[in-house]
């Protein structure tokens, strides 16, 4: 019996493999999951552009300058004072400005602005009159920031949207979307048991979610480092848990759209509408810091953000509802977060058993 | 003699006027919306927050009349702008679910039961059959939206006098401007998503998509990329960055209002062009 | 009883509307037709034998198995349903195979059983074919070999005839009729009157969600009594016929026809006008021929559901 099952577990998935990745309804999805890429592809290009020209400012410079010369220069300081301290600036802008001096004439004021660089960092001085108006000093490279950056980026955008509308649309198809094209009837008249049936059809949205998201996760994991320089790819993968942390994004990737799917095809079974609980399964989603402890636990978001491998920081002066959302208050452990998302998709999956059993055709209320 | 030309005539009263007859669509498309009680109770519900604000502007002018009996100390409601800039909003937002619930029915029907055709042999052009179809949701939409904010204003306007009202009567221009702006976005994307897929429940899940996850890369990209570029895929903040201007309420923002306009403007276009590759009257299967 | 296809007391609404209500029936081996106008019930009749629905009221027996257990049901049942859709971007032998394959054959297996199906309906030039790209026709003629192609002992077919040149309807019929000549169960629903009465073994006339009638035509007409039997004869003497029926107080009417070669009967007892036969013969009058007018679906239609029909 189990192996009949296997079988025709497999047939169910080859048949939803040719619905889901190939057909032309579904590439949206794929643009889901490739937003992200872009993103960080863009980022990985600017961030070398950046070195690039970080490093021609070095050589062009008149001395080899540390960070704190660039910190050195302060608001009182002359031009003089800045070419004493730091050499010739290797990049200078010269500038004009008329201003008002009363009585109906004009003053030209010659301005300049220097462009610094150590090598990781630029400094960004602005003159007026040959006197220091404005010093900005700029971090280049800053893995922790980076590693911030990216933790927010997976945590805020690509679970919370990306993966959720991704799995939206692929599970939420699986049984809605057969109703709408009157197909349906086509696995229901085949002598295969209907949970049987939910169960292939729910592994292979599992399958495809997990091979469009994780591998798209994983591409932007190798963007973000690829951006760092060799040195620090080093430092952040063996000594900074950077594997680690890449396995666990990967994980909690596959995680959530275990959770989203399940959710969303019972929602597809049980909903002639699914939105409704779809946009019901965002708020909830967003809402979940603000929930009491006992109705936190049924959300999937809860579970995952216990795994995320890096906190977010919450910026000074933030508003203590938003801090609210940023900050994980009250994280579980990882095993039980795992647990709790299997645990919750198992029962969701088991309603949705119940209800497959009852399910009946009838197109024309659709 | 083939049996149906001896009693067959072919109709030779007047006419409807040509211009007219778009309203055939909006009225056909408009009865069918108010089939559902959700989307019934919805749209009364849109009415609790006006409501809410006519009360607040007459506590407002009855409160600063207590004041000065000395019954309450000071003026605590104050009528501006602002006020006209929270109430556009919060029937912004509803307008939006509003949208959401009842814009993709409108043309994705006619896609999958094959009706584009039955419409545009008839001596009606895709421009008709898409105004026709705008026109429920920019009706419907008014009537939760700018006609409700001008009766407010002309409540405030009554009580608080002359002096007031020229004072402010920029305020009801760009009520009307905000809101219509606001009107057409969403009657063009969810026109343009109901007829780029077949499926009314997929048109909606677009919609909430394209809002949603449009303002989260918006976001995404900014901190990725320390830039404020990424305020372009946000329509929300478009939209926000639009009103700011026009209810002049002077918050701080990444755009200014005409990279905002243009950016609005370059949005609706692609709606346009989604419109006009779909709305056909043939279809090519593959 | 595990030899027949059993309705308890079933009833169906779909919300306020009827779909059947309080079937009784008990279908053995053979062909049966449902007939009935649209919105009989007759697609609900199958839907809730197949466990596409579930009655309302009452309880459904398949042989052995009920609708409820899809897994054992469709072991032995074949259903070709009135859903003119497919699955997307299958083509015609791989909407067959797949099917097979759902079923948890293997492969090769799965294959040989398609095409076994697909050639049988005459479709093996066009199988690899997409089913987006198929004919009407074709579509019916794919979905009769889906239904066909595990050998079912119970098949189940809406309006299978629908859309099929008389060639390819004549070879179905063929194909029905060998199907139940191995005491299998084929139960069709049909419009086309005359073919279900060349085919059918028993109907089941439905009308507004009621079984009017079921069983053998014959039978069936037996027993309306309103309507009297209606009987033709072609005689070389009709009026001398007639007058002799006219002495039978069963009689109730006599047309000659316009050509003097014959009359119509209408008699409220057809089986003494057979009785009076011999004698008619034998008083020297040249018969050619004698036939039931209305012995047949279509005539039981129009007494049964025809005037319903006319009053809704």
């Amino acid at each position: 019996m189990t192996r009949l099952w296997w079988n025709q577990i497999r047939s169910v998935i080859r048949l939803e493999m040719k619905k889901t990745f190939f057909a032309r309804r579904g590439l949206w999805i794929y643009l889901l999951a490739l937003l992200p890429l872009l993103l960080f592809t863009g980022h990985s290009i600017q961030s070398s552009r950046q070195q690039a020209r970080r490093q021609r400012l070095v050589s062009q410079g008149e001395k080899k300058l540390m960070y704190r010369d660039l910190l050195a220069v302060r608001s009182d300081m002359t031009s003089e004072e800045v070419i004493a301290l730091l050499g010739r600036p290797p990049s200078r802008f010269h500038w004009n400005e008329q201003t008002p001096s009363g009585n109906d004439s004009f003053v030209v004021v010659p301005h300049e602005s220097y462009h610094y660089s150590d090598g990781s960092g630029d400094l960004y001085v602005e003159l007026a009159n040959g006197k220091v108006t404005s010093v900005e000093v700029r971090d280049g490279y800053n893995r922790g920031e980076d590693s911030v950056i990216f933790a927010g980026v997976f945590q805020f955008f690509y679970l919370r949207l990306a993966v959720f509308f991704g799995c939206l649309g692929i599970f939420m198809n699986l049984f809605r979307g057969e109703i709408l094209d009157k197909s349906l009837h086509f696995y229901f008249l085949a002598p295969i048991r209907r949970e049987v049936l939910m169960v292939g059809k729910f592994l292979a949205g599992l399958l495809a979610t997990c091979v469009i998201f994780v591998a798209s996760e994983l591409l932007q994991i190798i963007l973000f480092i690829s951006s760092f320089t060799p040195n620090a790819q080093d430092l952040y993968l063996f000594h900074y848990h950077g594997i680690g942390n890449s396995v666990a994004y990967l994980g909690i990737t596959a995680l959530a759209c275990l959770g989203y799917g399940a959710f969303f095809l019972a929602a597809g079974m049980l909903f002639r509408n699914p939105i409704l609980p779809a946009a019901g399964i965002l708020i909830w989603e967003a809402l979940n810091p603000f929930l009491p402890a006992l109705l936190q636990k049924f959300s999937v978001i809860y579970y995952l953000k216990a795994l995320c491998p890096v906190d977010i920081p919450v910026p000074p002066g933030t508003p203590p509802v938003f801090a609210l959302l940023v900050s994980n208050s009250d994280p579980v452990s990882p095993p039980v977060a795992i647990l709790g998302v299997v645990l919750m998709a198992g029962l969701v999956l088991y309603v949705s058993t119940l209800q497959v059993r009852r399910m009946e055709i009838n197109y024309t209320t659709e | 003699m083939a049996v149906y030309r001896r009693t067959y005539t072919s109709y030779s009263g007047p006419l409807t006027p040509a211009w007219s007859r778009w309203l055939v669509l909006f009225r056909y498309s408009r009865s069918s919306l108010f089939r559902s009680k959700l989307q019934t109770g919805l749209f009364v519900l849109c009415f609790f927050y006006p409501l809410v604000c006519l009360l607040t502007i007459y506590l407002a002018h009855n409160l600063s009349f207590l004041a000065k009996l000395g019954a309450v100390g000071g003026q605590i409601l104050t009528i501006d702008n602002k006020f006209f800039y929270y109430f556009v909003n919060v029937q912004g937002v509803l307008a939006f679910v509003l949208t959401a619930f009842m814009g993709p029915g409108l043309i994705s029907p006619d896609i999958a039961n094959g009706a584009l055709p039955l419409y545009f042999c008839r001596p009606f052009s895709r421009a008709e059959y898409v105004l026709g179809k705008a026109s429920v949701l920019a009706i419907l939409l008014s009537q939760i939206m700018w006609i409700p904010g001008l009766i407010l204003f002309a409540v405030q306007a009554s009580l608080a006098g002359s002096a007031w009202t020229w004072d402010h009567l920029w305020i009801a221009w760009s009520l009307i401007l905000a809101c219509w702006i606001w009107i057409a976005i969403l009657s063009l994307l969810a026109m343009a998503l109901s007829a780029w897929v077949k499926w009314r429940i997929v048109a909606g899940a677009l919609l909430l998509a394209v809002l949603f996850f449009g303002a989260g890369f918006g976001q995404a990209v900014n901190v990725v990329m320390r830039t404020q570029l990424g305020h372009f895929l946000d329509v929300v903040y478009l939209m926000s960055t639009v009103w700011n201007g026009l209810f002049r309420v002077g918050d701080k923002r990444a755009l200014s209002s005409l990279e905002a306009y243009l950016a609005l403007s370059a949005f609706c276009a692609i709606c346009l062009a989604l419109l006009i590759r779909k709305v056909r009257a043939y279809e090519v299967v593959r | 009883m595990n030899d027949r296809i059993v309705f308890q007391d079933v009833s169906k609404f779909y919300g306020e509307i009827l779909g059947v209500n309080r079937v009784n029936l008990s279908i053995p081996h053979g062909v049966t037709s449902l007939v009935g106008p649209n919105g009989s019930g007759k697609t609900t009749l199958m839907n809730l034998m197949t466990g596409l629905v579930r009655p309302t009221r009452g309880h459904v027996q398949i042989l052995e198995y009920a609708p409820d257990e899809p897994e054992k049901l469709f072991g032995i049942l074949g259903y070709s349903t009135q859903f003119d859709s497919f699955p997307k971007g299958l083509s015609g032998f791989q909407f067959v195979s797949s099917y097979l394959r759902l079923a948890g054959q293997d492969a090769k297996t799965a294959d040989d059983l398609a095409w076994r199906a697909i050639e049988r309906v005459n479709l093996a030039e066009a199988a690899q074919r997409s089913v987006a790209s198929y004919s009407k026709g074709m579509r019916q003629r794919i979905r009769l070999a889906q239904a066909l192609c595990r050998n079912p002992r119970v098949l189940v077919m809406d309006e299978p005839l629908n859309g099929l040149d008389p060639l390819a309807r004549a070879e179905m019929i063929a194909l029905f009729r060998e199907v139940a000549a191995d005491g299998r169960y084929v139960i069709i629903s049909s419009h086309i009157l005359h073919e279900v009465d060349a085919i059918s073994d028993q109907v089941i006339l439905m009308s507004n969600g009621y079984v009017v009638a079921e069983g053998q035509i014959h039978s069936v007409r037996n027993e309306i009594q309103e309507h009297p039997a209606q009987i033709l004869m072609r005689c070389n003497r009709p009026r001398e016929v007639a007058a002799k029926l006219m002495m039978s107080e069963q009689t109730i009417e006599v047309r000659i026809h316009s050509d003097e070669g014959g009359l119509l009967l209408k008699t409220r007892d057809p089986d003494r006008f057979y009785l009076m036969l011999n004698q008619i013969a034998l008083s020297g009058i040249d018969i050619e021929s004698v036939a039931p007018a209305d012995d047949d679906v279509n005539s039981v239609y129009e007494y049964l559901i025809g005037n319903d029909e006319v009053v809704r």
